[in-house]
């Protein structure tokens, strides 16, 4: 009978509080979004399920948590806290990313620099609110829109944060169906909304060669500290566009950036045990983070406005929106509020020119501002 | 600590400005950079394109004769065909090109109309723009182009 007591007092039933109910019900949500509404099933479906296997309550010191040294969880938790995971997505969003927009049109670059705006304005905010620095910088990569970067930097900066900070993220980038339309209608009148964009000139192979070479060289000369995410991306993409290593992109974009993804939703989601994610600091990282997101997307809107003053040939300050890093969910929320006044006006490949600016922007942000902590 | 307080005591207004201006001060240079690459490669297919043409000069001692163009006496109407006869010119300017380049060659070549049907080509998309006046070639269909070769 002590022995069945014994097993009893063991079991996740006796051992669970309110706190894993809660978080066990945040997972359901996520698996629910991602399957049932299909808001982006490929990060939400690992990140619920992680969060229903890390919020299975067990017996502290049997190696079991993702935060016991011993446990099989966080020896796969190491690719996040070291920044491993996010290199090695990186490099498969490279090997995925065709930049022949952005080179056809590289004034659009401008609007992704505006867009990463939000990530400063949330500095402040965080800081405002009594964040310590490198807890503010950490929330305020959310802006970027950049699940991997914002996991990087957080790992870097404030790895007892990365549970809130990749949940707020990825949960931001999951809701840019809800977020980011009124907040583009909000901003542009409807005769802005109708602007069309001219065709893109065809762009030669040997510009798409060259281009990652140039990029590597300017962008990490910048800010040395996104060497890890932009050595990595740039790479990909060279691999993909040089013509001779066709084997090696396909299974970056494929095997190896799949892989990454897995295990690193599955482990954010484990992060977030409920004793540990449930405070109220997590409360305030997800407040911060809604803004960082709006004020990205605004700030990129009102950019393509304030464009369109100097510009002879009009663009379309819709375009501003996709300049967060949220690939390609944002260029096809712009592609399809253009359409939604328009049916005729294609938007799509200068929003992905604009969406593939954001991504190096952010990751130049995540190095920028993680120079500025190394000095603190 | 809270407010505008700890944004200034933690070097906020500064790290917000600089970080802000740095990102996009780098992608201003990174676009300008992109926005020259077609030029450079456009400049430096033409140099190798009359480097390889002078070598050839001087390897045979005397200038290769250029073919002359023969047009046929009946223009045709068909663009498909107009682009044929337009191949060779194509050939001699090289990959890429000024549009008013082959304009001036069309017309040292006595081909009629270049203006109208240069603008055709470009409707067509046999001109593919790359920007600022130049222009690639895109044959409207390589085995007829063969075929007449």
């Amino acid at each position: 009978m002590d022995l069945l007591f014994q097993f009893l007092s063991n079991t996740g039933y006796y051992l669970a509080d309110y706190r894993n109910v809660i978080m066990i019900v945040v997972g359901t949500v996520f698996l629910y979004l991602g399957t049932a509404k299909k808001y982006e099933p490929l990060l939400l479906v690992p990140i619920g399920f992680g969060i229903l296997v890390g919020n299975v309550p067990f017996f502290k010191g049997f190696g079991l948590g993702i935060y016991e040294s011993n446990s099989v969880l966080h020896y796969l938790y190491f690719g996040v806290t070291t920044g491993l995971y996010p290199s090695i997505v990186f490099l498969g969003l490279g090997a995925m990313t065709d930049f022949s927009s952005l080179l056809a049109r590289p004034s659009l670059m401008l609007l992704g620099a505006a867009a990463q705006m939000g990530i400063f304005f949330t500095l402040l905010g965080a800081l405002g609110l009594g964040f310590l620095p490198k807890e503010a910088a950490s929330i305020a990569i959310i802006g970027g829109a950049d699940g991997p970067t914002s996991i990087f930097l957080t790992a870097k900066l404030a790895p007892h944060l990365i549970g809130p900070i990749a949940i707020a993220a990825y949960s931001y980038m999951a809701l840019i169906p809800v977020i980011q339309p009124p907040i583009m209608r909000l901003l542009t009148s409807r005769k802005e909304r109708l602007i069309r964009m001219p065709e893109l000139r065809e762009v030669s192979q040997k510009e798409r060669i060259i281009f990652p070479g140039i990029a590597v060289i300017l962008c990490c000369f910048l800010a040395p500290a996104s060497i890890p995410l932009l050595g990595t991306f740039f790479f990909g993409n060279l691999l993909k566009e040089c013509g001779v290593t066709e084997r090696l992109a396909q299974t970056a974009r494929t095997a190896i950036i799949d892989t990454a993804t897995i295990l690193l939703g599955l482990t954010v989601g484990a992060s977030t045990q409920g004793d540990v994610f449930l405070t109220p600091k997590s409360v305030g990282i997800f407040l911060l983070g809604a803004v960082a997101f709006s004020i990205a997307t605004a700030s990129g809107v009102i950019f393509g406005k304030i464009m369109n003053l100097f510009l002879k040939e009009k663009i379309n300050p819709l375009l501003g929106a996709a300049g967060v890093s949220a690939v390609p969910g944002s260029a096809r929320e712009v592609h399809l509020v253009g359409q939604s006044e328009d049916p005729e006006n294609f938007l799509l490949m200068h929003a992905m020119a604009c969406n593939s600016s954001g991504v190096i922007g952010s990751a130049i942000c995540a190095g920028i501002l993680w120079s500025f902590m190394i000095v603190l | 600590m809270y407010g505008f307080h700890a944004i200034s005591t933690h070097n906020g207004w500064a790290m917000a400005i600089a970080g802000a201006l740095i990102v996009f001060s780098g992608l201003v240079v990174l676009s300008t950079a992109i926005s020259q690459i077609h030029r450079i490669l456009l400049f430096f297919e033409t140099k190798y394109a009359s480097f390889r043409s002078n070598n050839k000069i001087q390897e045979n001692d005397e200038p290769e004769e250029q073919p002359e163009l023969a047009l046929p006496t009946t223009f045709p109407t068909e663009l498909d065909e107009i682009a044929c006869l337009y191949q060779p010119l194509i050939k001699k300017i090289g990959e890429t090109f000024y549009l008013s380049d082959l304009y001036k060659i069309a017309i040292e070549n006595d081909f009629p109309h270049p203006h109208i049907t240069l603008t055709a080509f470009r409707d067509a998309k046999i001109l593919i723009p790359y920007g600022d006046g130049v222009f690639s070639w895109e044959p409207p269909n390589e085995n007829t182009v063969n075929e007449n070769e």
